[in-house]
């Protein structure tokens, strides 16, 4: 009671003090948002980066660099001594500024400057040793694969200064025309090219359309063998009673316990006396057997909030059990049916650890294990592996943000029942 | 009356053998699945354990010769230590971490559908994919986390390349997922009678002393389920390694977790009984955790026992 008296003025107000707090709570969740979200948004900048830059430091979060004419147009001494000239690279002369015999200060005159010292002479710090034409005239190569060089020439005809210019880059200056220091030549844009590039890969055999193809095909049957069998079974433990059912169910949840790997070496080895090795079959088939525990569960949760009547009044109606499943049930248990094809085409299409064993030709890999074979190729070239993950998990972001009402309520269903 | 009782009775008994004929027709896809795909496995699993099989001349069985060299095998204690180290920080950072932006985002603001939405996001990304943007986060010289640590003064480590640091770039990547989790732990915030707040309010609790008192043993429940499961899932870390090290476990062995080496044996070394002893092994690590957990669950409060 004292402790509370002794509260005045600014903090008195209780609503105020909850009003603050929620304030820095709202900060603080939007910061962590902001975190969270910087590896996707990296990614994406990353992916549509030149490979030069995307070794820049401070990094660069827009996709969009300047191409601006720097160099110095004149080179001043360093130090005190007398001028030594020799040759250099391409033409290139190194004058060097010798006192008592040691080297206090070196200055490189390219081909195109014009020396203001000569050998011997003797020189003082912040004396002027050569000085580069502040301006040229730009010259603009275009290569037939899309990328363009630009070379800066002085008048006698010497490149001042050269250029890569990658694809999509957007000049700001014509042929001919007249180049000062400082001057913005050029916008290097979004590289969308990477995409291509990353898409039909020239160190792999495959592109990822095939990737893309058998992905498909293996999630979209996983999903129809899931949601068959795991109905099937859901509605046989919801519905049914018969001895040994709930020793059953219990096992069939403490199943969701058993590693995998346990049963990795033994099913391994039965799939390849069947044959089945370097198929789909490992990956489809088996979803056709139960559709794995955590899928039944759910849906027989949801079955069993559905009243009996319906399929007593269905079963007068002269239903069979399978009418009662297919025609009365499942129609009510939609919003669960949903929720378990979007976490199979989720698992499905990130599964790494199936498809790695199972699949052996390059021919027949998935795009996960296809994205990490690219990731062994092209170790270095990270707007390359920028794009190819952006394109691995495009689908994945575009089922989650039409579905992802399922997403939140399916977990928050099989979490809290669990 | 006695004949009465038995026809019913009899129809009773003929009623429900159609009844459970039904129930098993329905659960048969499920019963096959587990003879062929779980049941079977584990038995045979455990059978290979005690034998010698390279695929190519048939099996030996070797008794416990498989286990005796796993227990003299240094890739095998590196192993476990690796698993070990990434799961007691990353389940215990993960179950804080994802309790506490489910805090954040229990709040009554306009914009929290927006932030759960990026919060959960990650968690969909798993996979080889964001192991890889990891891998370029992590980067030690033009990484955006040694960039963002220079800023603060402090020089990065090598992180994937260092022996040191490996483990635990691992486990803050872990930490991006925790918003599959977190929706859990939501649904058990939402799941909170508000009787139990208001209650507390008038007993004079502040903020903190309504999230110890109401909201943390209510959520016990949840956090016993999570962590049960959490524990299961860390011991099988294998993806992001296997990705991030080109399925090396390096640099020097201190990513090689249990997964990976069983993996490796496996199917890189076709050492199949030795692989099957080792998974025994992880599972009997798993088995054991969790009976230790359901044993200590004191911690975990129930509403139910209050009506007793």
């Amino acid at each position: 009671m004292a402790y509370t008296s002794k509260q005045t003025g600014f903090w008195a107000s209780k609503k105020r003090q909850e009003r603050i707090i929620s304030l820095i709570l709202f900060i603080i969740a939007w910061l962590g948002a902001c975190i969270f979200v910087v590896p996707l948004v990296w990614m994406i900048s990353t992916s549509l980066k030149t490979p030069t830059d995307i070794f820049t430091i401070p990094p660069k979060w827009i996709p969009i660099s300047k191409i601006i004419v720097n160099y110095d147009t004149k080179l001043i001494a360093k130090g005190s001594g007398i001028a030594k000239i020799s040759k250099g690279e391409e033409g290139a002369r190194i004058v060097d500024i010798i006192k008592e015999g040691k080297i206090v200060s070196s200055v490189v005159v390219p081909i195109v400057g014009e020396l203001y010292v000569k050998n011997k002479d003797v020189i003082k710090t912040g004396d002027l040793v050569a000085q580069i034409p502040s301006s040229g005239t730009a010259k603009i190569i275009k290569n037939p694969d899309g990328t363009s060089i630009i070379k800066i020439l002085s008048k006698s005809g010497y490149t001042i200064n050269e250029y890569n210019l990658p694809r999509g880059t957007k000049f700001y200056i014509k042929d001919g025309d007249t180049v000062r220091v400082g001057q913005h030549i050029a916008t290097i844009m979004p590289q969308w090219h990477n995409y291509v590039e990353a898409w039909a890969p020239k160190a792999l055999n495959e592109t990822f359309n095939t990737y893309l193809l058998n992905t498909i095909i293996i999630t979209a049957s996983a999903i129809i063998g899931v949601l068959l069998s795991s109905t099937f079974v859901a509605y046989g433990f919801a519905r049914f009673r018969f001895p040994l059912r709930d020793l059953l169910f219990l096992l069939m949840i403490s199943t969701m316990m058993i590693p995998v790997q346990v049963t990795m070496i033994p099913t391994f080895i039965l799939f390849k006396y069947l044959g089945w090795i370097d198929s789909f079959k490992p990956l489809i088939i088996p979803t056709f057997f139960g559709g794995g525990a955590f899928n039944i569960f759910l849906i027989r949760q949801f079955f069993m909030t559905i009243p009996y009547e319906l399929d007593d009044a269905a079963k007068i109606d002269g239903c069979n059990y399978f009418q009662i499943l297919y025609i009365i049930l499942l129609p009510l248990v939609k919003p669960a049916l949903i929720t378990v094809a979007i976490f199979g085409f989720v698992y499905n299409w990130n599964d790494f650890l199936n498809p790695l064993i199972y699949l052996n030709s390059s021919s027949k890999y998935t795009l996960a294990l296809g994205l990490q074979t690219f990731t062994t190729m092209y170790g270095s070239y990270y707007h390359l592996m920028m794009a190819a993950s952006t394109i691995v998990l495009l689908p994945v972001l575009i089922i989650f943000f039409l579905g992802q009402r399922y997403f939140i309520e399916g977990v928050a269903t099989s979490g809290l029942k669990g | 009356m006695a004949y009465k009782t038995k026809k019913i009775k009899k129809s009773r008994i003929k009623m429900s053998t159609h009844e459970a004929i039904w129930g098993y027709i329905f659960l048969s896809p499920w019963i096959l699945g587990m003879i062929f795909f779980t049941g079977g496995p584990i038995i045979a699993s455990l059978i290979l354990a005690f034998c010698r099989w390279d695929l190519i001349t048939p099996p030996e069985l070797v008794g416990l010769d498989n286990f005796i060299k796993i227990m003299s095998d240094p890739k095998f204690w590196k192993s476990l230590y690796n698993t070990f180290y990434y799961t007691i920080f990353a389940v215990p950072l993960g179950i804080i971490g994802s309790i506490i932006v489910a805090l954040l985002m229990n709040q009554k603001w306009r914009s929290v559908r927006l932030l759960r939405t990026i919060y959960y996001l990650p968690s969909v990304t798993a996979g080889v994919a964001s192991a890889i943007i990891w891998m370029w986060l992590f980067n030690p010289d033009f990484g955006l986390i040694n960039y963002f640590l220079g800023k603060l003064g402090i020089k990065g480590p090598l992180w994937l390349a260092s022996e040191e640091w490996s483990k635990p770039a691992l486990i803050i990547m872990s930490l991006w997922g925790v918003g599959g989790n977190m929706i859990i732990y939501l649904a058990g915030l939402q799941g909170v009678p508000s009787q139990l707040y208001e209650a507390a309010e008038i007993d004079g609790a502040n903020l903190f002393q309504k999230f110890i008192n109401v909201t943390l043993p209510m959520l016990t429940p949840v956090i016993f389920f999570n962590l049960i499961m959490s524990i299961v899932w860390s011991f099988q870390i294998f993806t992001q390694v296997y990705v991030m090290t080109q399925g090396q476990g390096g640099p020097a062995d201190s990513t090689l977790v249990l997964v990976l080496y069983i993996y490796q044996k496996a199917f890189k070394f076709h050492q199949m009984g030795y692989a099957s002893a080792l998974s025994w092994i992880l599972f009997i690590i798993i088995l054991i955790a969790t009976l230790i957990q359901f044993k200590f669950s004191k911690w975990v409060y129930y509403e139910g026992e209050l009506k007793k």
